[in-house]
Formats: C-alpha cells, structure tokens, sequence
C-alpha cells in the first residue's frame, strides 16, 4: 500500500518576525522523512532561532491522515472478517458480552493501523491484533496470568472444571457430550488450539498467529490435546463406531 | 494446505502401521502430500486396526465439527454498525 508518506508528520517552520522592511515570509514546509528528523533534533518544537535576522520557530501539525483511504482499507480488510473475528473471540473469551467487546477493541485498533497494513493475510493481521487486545485486556484483569500465562491458564482450567466432578464425566454416555466434556476438561493451552482449528475451522497458520506461538507448536498441541480427549473418552466409556474408544 | 510433508517416502510403494501412526494426524487434517496420502489410504483399507484408529480420531473431529456454535446475528450486526461508525 502506497498510502504511508501521507502519514508523515509535517514539519512547519513559521516566520515570527521579519526584519524591518523585508515583508512577510512565506512557511517553509519540510515533509520529508529524512528533513523531518534532521529538524527535529537539531531544532526542537518550541524553540526560536534568529536566521539572517528572521526569528523562526518550529511547530508540529497533526499527521495528515487520508480518511477516504482508511474507510476504504477498512471495507476491504475488516469488514469482510467481522464474523470470523467475533467466533474467534466467543472461543478464547468463552462469554459473548467479552467477545463483542474485544472485536470492537480490536477493529479499533485496526482502523488506526490500517494505513500501514500492506494488505497481505488480513485475517493473520487481525487476529495478531485481537491477540494483543486481549493480552492487554486479561493484564488489566488478571495480571498473574501475564507472568506464567500455561501454569495460570492451566490453573484457570483446573478451576473451570472443578465443579463437573468425576462422576459427571464417567457417567455421560452419549457421544458429542462427552466429547465436549473431554474439551472442557483440557488445559487451556490444547483446548485453545482444539477450539480453533478443529470447531472454528481455522488453518494451523491463523491458530498460530492468535495464540502467538509457531506453527509447528500449534500442530504439536492440537496432536497432543485429540490424544488427551481419546484417552478422557476411553476413562469414561464412551464408544465410536461400535466398540470402546 | 498450507504445510506438506512427504517424510521422505515419497518413492516407497507401501507405509506399515507405524508410519500411518506417526503421521495420522497430520493425514486427518490434510496435510501431507496427495499422493503419501494415498498410500496412507491404501493401507488403511488393507489394515483393520489402523482403520479404525483412524475412524476413531475421525469421529472426534467430526464432532467437534458440530459444535462450532450458532453466531447471534445480532452481535454481528451491531459490530457492522459499529465499524460504520469508526469510519464515518
């Protein structure tokens, strides 16, 4: 996308005052990127300097923005993602009113950014904003989780299903509750990955850019989390195709 | 598809159980090349146990499959709105 030079801060320098019978000055404008530092630290805002007689001052004006750009960036990146953004945050959220929240959170962020996006994979894009969003939101929340994030997320779950019980678990016999039981029961770190891939249908790619680890660890998760929801499936007598699991 | 591996086994006319077991996942998840994938196939035809493993993990993604929940539209109509609004 072409569209970053118009974000460029612009660098104004204002005539204050004109020797006598020199007249008006015109500003100069130093839009460029490698004038603008150079400015910038050689003559900062709010500073005066007496050129051949002129008093100069430096003022920053706000980024020009192109806001018909933006909305249109955002029609084409964002808008089309809405739906996908908000299943995927009902799975690493697992309450609505969060959800819509955290797409909210996260199309803002978007439309900030957007004019700086280069347009490639903008489901990845977002969903490595939305994974930051709501890294920023649990820190607000729960700041423990931020220090140990698998040892407290594993702690999360373990309080998640507390309440279910054994026998709950042992005594369910029909098929898709037990595997949604087998689900719930998983530490957070596999059933994000089983929530993702295997109910929301994203690629290991996408999974990968939301949890923020590698490819590969999202494969390596997903593997182990079907082997654990096997083995919870065996402990409580659930059968596939006519014989135990 | 976004990864493909052929694990070196491209060439081979035939895989036994325990090659089918070490990348049974990945073939579920369609991620190994078409035609390694069609030898897997092959043997799982000809292999009773490693059929059912496979039907066993297949039956488990089917079911999470199902459970993708219904999205409210409403939730997703607000946020349009609210995307209008960012940008108007």
């Amino acid at each position: 996308m072409g569209e970053h030079a118009s974000d460029a801060m612009c660098v104004e320098f204002v005539v204050e005052k004109t020797l006598e019978g020199l007249g008006p000055a015109s500003p100069v404008k130093a839009s460029h990127a490698g004038e603008t530092r150079a400015a910038r630290s050689s003559f900062p805002t709010g500073t005066a300097l007496r050129v051949n007689g002129l008093v100069v001052s430096r003022r920053m004006t706000e980024p020009v923005v192109d806001e018909k750009a933006q909305k249109e960036a955002f029609d084409r990146y964002v808008v089309p993602e809405i739906e996908v953004l908000y299943r995927v945050a009902r799975s690493i959220t697992r309450n609505p009113t969060d959800a819509e929240d955290l797409v909210q959170d996260t199309m803002l962020r978007a439309y900030r950014a957007i004019l700086r996006f280069d347009g490639r994979h903008p489901r990845a894009w977002l969903l490595t904003i939305m994974r930051n969003a709501q890294i920023n939101r649990v820190r607000r929340k729960r700041p423990e989780l931020l220090r140990d994030p698998d040892a407290a997320m594993e702690r999360l779950a373990d309080e998640d299903s507390a309440d279910l019980g054994p026998e709950a678990l042992v005594v369910e016999q029909e098929y898709d509750a037990a595997v949604e039981k087998a689900v719930d029961a998983l530490p957070e770190k596999f059933r994000a990955v089983i929530e993702l891939v295997d109910i929301q249908g994203l690629s290991y790619a996408e999974a990968a850019e939301i949890i923020g680890v590698p490819t590969g660890t999202v494969m390596s998760r997903l593997h182990r989390a079907r082997t654990r929801i096997r083995k919870h499936l065996e402990s409580s007598g659930a059968y596939v195709n006519g014989r135990p699991t | 598809m976004t990864v493909r591996r052929t694990w070196g086994r491209r060439n081979r006319p035939e895989v036994n159980c325990r090659e089918v077991g070490r990348v049974l996942q990945s073939y579920l998840d369609n991620d190994v090349e078409e035609d390694f994938a069609a030898k897997i196939a092959s043997h799982l035809e000809a292999c009773k146990e490693c059929g059912l493993e496979v039907e066993t993990y297949r039956q488990i993604k089917r079911s999470l499959a199902a459970k993708m929940p219904e999205v409210d539209p409403d939730a997703i109509a607000r946020l349009r709105s609210f995307g209008e609004e960012i940008t108007s």
